[in-house]
């Protein structure tokens, strides 16, 4: 007797783990969600502010993922990801990697959001905190803390980050503002690995005190509540009015493609393998009427400007963009 | 009678494939559709090349330490009476469920430039970051229990009887373990190694924050993955699984020999087998 009540257990168990399988299969809660692929650096922006706000607004899930912007270009290129909106560190990788018939035109479109720009931000436990305090509020320049020897700083991969090759312009940029031919020789090889990590690495290395200091975005540092030292607008490229003093920069990644110094702009589009375009259009509305809760966390407001063939954007979305965006 | 096992068989078969089809599908997947033109073009670059280098060298390292330390280990934790020897033996398991990436937040913040190990070496001059130090130190987290889980395992299948016959002919703890338990428990312990050596190989989370630079494989392919997509970390995937694939026929070759270390322990005639 016992022996066939464990028998039935069992029975009852297999039974309910096959009749989950197709349960799991369906995407039932996804349906009305909206998915977000998104530049890594915008996490905390996008997980903490942006996702829930709009879920709170308007009654709709979100569902949002952290990718390298060029590694989600190419997810989204490969087929091996269909989000309903995609998010770019840089304007360039929408032209380069999804738009145009060689990348089969999955984006047609995409509309600027908001400025950001590089900071230099530390670890206040650093032996160097002080410094870098100092650095902050004008008495010492800020690359001669980085110049103490001792000084420990990383910066992003410029071959898979956007923020990567951004600050090799920094420190090329920051030789001629400040006539120092030796600042630009503070980083070394553009690949130097004591220097080079992925943007989590970076950050979990910056924030565990294992590193003094990093070259972030100022809405990362501000996610994270971290320390940091403003530069000037000259260097910073979170400016548009300098764009033609960035772009002297350029840089070519090990794949050959040369990659011109602009200002630090995101943008957003609905990709054309978009599974849901109702809620799509629903959060880029959302998204591109958020400007005080995106400089709450520490952007720049942009006017919305419009990348690639303008005719194509829907209609919806008209009365929040204005003019073309040109490099 | 016959019919209901029959029945019984079927049906767990049927099960089974279910299970297979998450296994072994996405591996044959890779192997109908392969590119090996640009699978082996990609792979001669320098990046491959020196990452599969590193990687080699790395594991190598991993496995002779997993080995000369964690040998020892195990036989002290299957054969000695060790105070709280349970929550010894739990504690060697922990790191294996561990996520990879916890264990190198974990490792960064003890080995790291400013930490607890790491501070006082690095004031030296000595790094155990962004080094093969750093590969090794992360890839022996990973895999260590892999080899202790085998050797323990290994080492208590060995018929106690045994070892006390060689100890009444006057041999000492020493040449017990060097005549009787090793070279019985030796090809579960030479299974768990290669295991152990693959795991090391593969290993991608921790690595990525202990040591970014030099790139290993496993990292060489996610970065691949970042700036080139799919087509540039296809490559590295193939030889990681052509690796695998050898490592676990390795491996079932030396569980086919502990079956005769059990014949001569005497377990399977006792058994009547």
């Amino acid at each position: 007797m016992k022996l066939d009540l464990r028998a039935a257990r069992i029975k009852l168990l297999m039974a309910f783990v096959l009749l989950c399988l197709p349960v799991y299969a369906s995407p039932i809660s996804e349906d009305s969600a909206v998915s977000v692929l998104y530049a890594g650096s915008l996490a905390a922006v996008m997980e903490n502010g942006v996702g829930p706000a709009f879920t709170k607004a308007k009654h709709i899930g979100y569902q949002g993922e952290a990718q390298g912007s060029l590694g989600a270009a190419q997810m989204i290129r490969d087929h091996v990801r269909t989000p309903d909106v995609f998010i770019s560190a840089d304007p360039t990788v929408n032209v380069k990697v999804l738009m145009g018939a060689q990348n089969g035109n999955l984006v047609k479109w995409f509309s600027t959001v908001a400025y950001s720009q590089l900071v230099l931000a530390y670890n206040p436990r650093s032996k160097h905190a002080a410094k870098f305090q100092e650095a902050q509020a004008g008495k010492t320049k800020w690359y001669e803390v980085l110049q103490i020897p001792g000084v420990r700083f990383g910066r992003g991969d410029p071959s898979i980050d956007p923020k990567g090759y951004r600050t090799l312009f920094l420190f090329r940029l920051a030789s001629r503002y400040y006539h120092h031919p030796e600042i630009a020789g503070l980083i070394g090889d553009a690949m130097n690995p004591a220097q080079v990590f992925p943007e989590i690495v970076l950050m979990a290395r910056v924030e565990s005190g294992q590193f003094d200091a990093g070259i972030f975005y100022k809405h990362e540092v501000t996610a994270h509540k971290l320390p940091y030292v403003s530069l000037p607008g000259e260097i910073n490229q979170g400016d548009a009015r300098f764009a033609k003093l960035y772009a002297e920069e350029s840089y070519t990644t090990p794949s050959g493609q040369t990659i011109n110094g602009a200002p630090i702009l995101f943008t957003v589009t609905i990709p054309e393998t978009a599974r849901h375009r109702e809620t799509a259009l629903s959060f880029v509305r959302f998204l591109l009427s958020s400007d005080a809760l995106l400089k709450e966390f520490g952007f720049s407001t942009a006017e919305h400007r419009i990348g690639g063939d303008a005719s194509l954007v829907p209609v919806e979305l008209h009365d929040l963009v204005a003019g073309g965006y040109s490099p | 009678m016959t019919g209901r096992i029959k029945f019984t068989f079927l049906l767990f078969t049927l099960l089974g494939s279910i299970l297979l089809g998450d296994l072994v599908l996405p591996i044959l997947n890779l192997l109908i559709h392969p590119d090996w033109h640009g699978w082996m073009v990609a792979v001669r670059q320098p990046g491959a090349i020196e990452a599969l280098k590193i990687s080699l060298q790395a594991s190598f390292i991993a496995v002779l330490l997993m080995m000369f330390l964690g040998v020892p280990l195990s036989y002290a934790l299957a054969r000695a009476d060790l105070p709280l020897k349970r929550l010894w033996i739990s504690l060697v398991f922990l790191p294996m469920v561990v996520p990879d990436l916890a264990g190198g937040i974990l490792l960064l913040q003890t080995f790291g430039p400013n930490g607890t190990v790491g501070q006082p070496l690095d004031s030296r001059n000595i790094g155990l970051t962004n080094n093969l130090a750093g590969i090794v130190l992360a890839q022996i987290f990973v895999a260590a229990p892999f080899v202790i889980v085998s050797a323990i395992a290994a080492f208590t299948s060995v018929d106690p009887k045994l070892e006390l016959a060689a100890a009444t002919l006057g041999d000492s703890r020493w040449q017990i373990f060097r005549r009787v338990s090793l070279p019985l428990a030796w090809p579960g312990i030479a299974a768990g190694l290669t295991l152990a050596w693959i795991r090391a190989l593969g290993e991608f989370g921790s690595t990525l924050i202990m040591a970014y630079n030099p790139h290993t494989l496993p990292v060489y392919m996610w970065v691949k993955f970042e700036s080139d997509g799919l087509t540039g970390a296809l490559p590295a995937a193939f030889f990681l699984v052509v690796l695998a694939a050898l490592a676990v026929g390795v491996s079932m070759l030396f569980n086919r020999m502990t079956g005769y270390a059990d014949i001569v322990s005497g377990k399977v005639i006792g058994a009547g087998r």
